[in-house]
């Protein structure tokens, strides 16, 4: 019908909205408001900055990079950074590491506290009174309400952030997965698998 | 030209928060991409809270339920500009943005 070059180039009528938000920002512009490609800026920034790519990047580093992993649980913030990530200074985050019986969920009781630098913006489950009181209380049962059911062996570790230490779990790898690129890898690791409430 | 990430931006949560799938933003249309981009910058530029837009984006928010969401995070940024006195509603109007009084 048409040329791949074409595609982008549809001449769609505009929404209302579109056409407002247009004019908002020609007005704007104009106010010197906008420079030339801060908006591009602005937008690839909180699309690069935040997102669970950055923690599943994390991730599979860890289960590829035994050293790595090694200061990935010593010292979260400084192994994250090794990567380019991180998030406004004075924040710790610490990675908890799963195990074939210990499973790790993070929470924040008090507030919202999350590490968006390496799990991009929160689910909105996560600050809800029902998620923050019950993973506390009968973290078991909510899991396995979640989707996620535990086999009675497998202790679970609860982590309360802060807004000065932040957790984020490193899942184990999952089985049959050892000719895996590390770029494969990071694509099996979910927002909620660094949360806690899933698994890869 | 580097842009940090406010975290006030990124930890909205409730009804405020934006469209996101596995933590990362969506947008449906490019235009809501950019309008994202556009008050997240000029509040910055304005040198104003992040609050200033998430409490008038709630209000949008609340007033329409039924909207959808980067419709009122547009109309949270005029009536923004416009509080603020950075724009009037002349400025507005001529410009082909039509004002909208809210009920309130």
């Amino acid at each position: 019908m048409s040329a791949p070059d074409d595609d982008h180039h549809h001449p769609a009528p505009l929404s209302p909205m579109e056409v407002r938000a247009r004019a908002l920002e020609a007005l704007l512009t104009e106010k010197g408001l906008i420079p030339e490609g801060f908006i591009d800026a602005v937008v690839s920034a909180y699309e690069d900055d935040i997102g669970p790519m950055n923690g599943a990047k994390v991730v599979a580093r860890a289960w590829v990079d035994p050293a790595y992993k090694a200061r990935l649980l010593a010292n979260g913030s400084a192994a994250i950074a090794e990567l380019g990530f991180g998030g406004p200074e004075g924040e710790h985050l610490v990675v908890v590491e799963n195990t074939p019986t210990v499973h790790n969920v993070v929470v924040c009781t008090l507030c919202s506290c999350y590490p968006w630098p390496v799990l991009g913006l929160p689910p909105n489950w996560y600050k809800s009174a029902p998620y923050r009181a019950r993973i506390v209380r009968e973290p078991r049962v909510l899991l396995r309400e979640m989707g996620l059911d535990l086999q009675a062996t497998v202790a679970i570790r609860v982590w309360d952030s802060s807004a000065e230490v932040r957790y984020m779990v490193l899942p184990e790898r999952p089985a049959g997965t050892e000719g895996k690129s590390e770029a494969e890898l990071a694509a099996l690791v979910t927002r909620d698998a660094m949360i806690g409430t899933a698994r890869p | 030209m580097s842009v940090r990430v406010e975290p006030r931006v990124a930890e909205m949560t409730g009804p405020a928060s934006p469209p996101r799938r596995n933590g990362e933003l969506v947008f449906e249309a490019p235009w809501q991409g950019r309008a994202f981009g556009m008050a997240v910058g000029v509040v910055e530029r304005l040198g104003l809270e992040w609050t200033a837009f998430q409490q008038r984006l709630i209000a949008e928010i609340a007033a329409h339920p039924e909207t959808p969401y980067y419709d009122c995070w547009v109309a949270a940024l005029e009536r923004l500009v416009l509080d603020s006195g950075t724009v009037t509603a002349e400025e507005m109007a001529a410009a082909g943005a039509p004002v909208r009084v809210n009920a309130p």
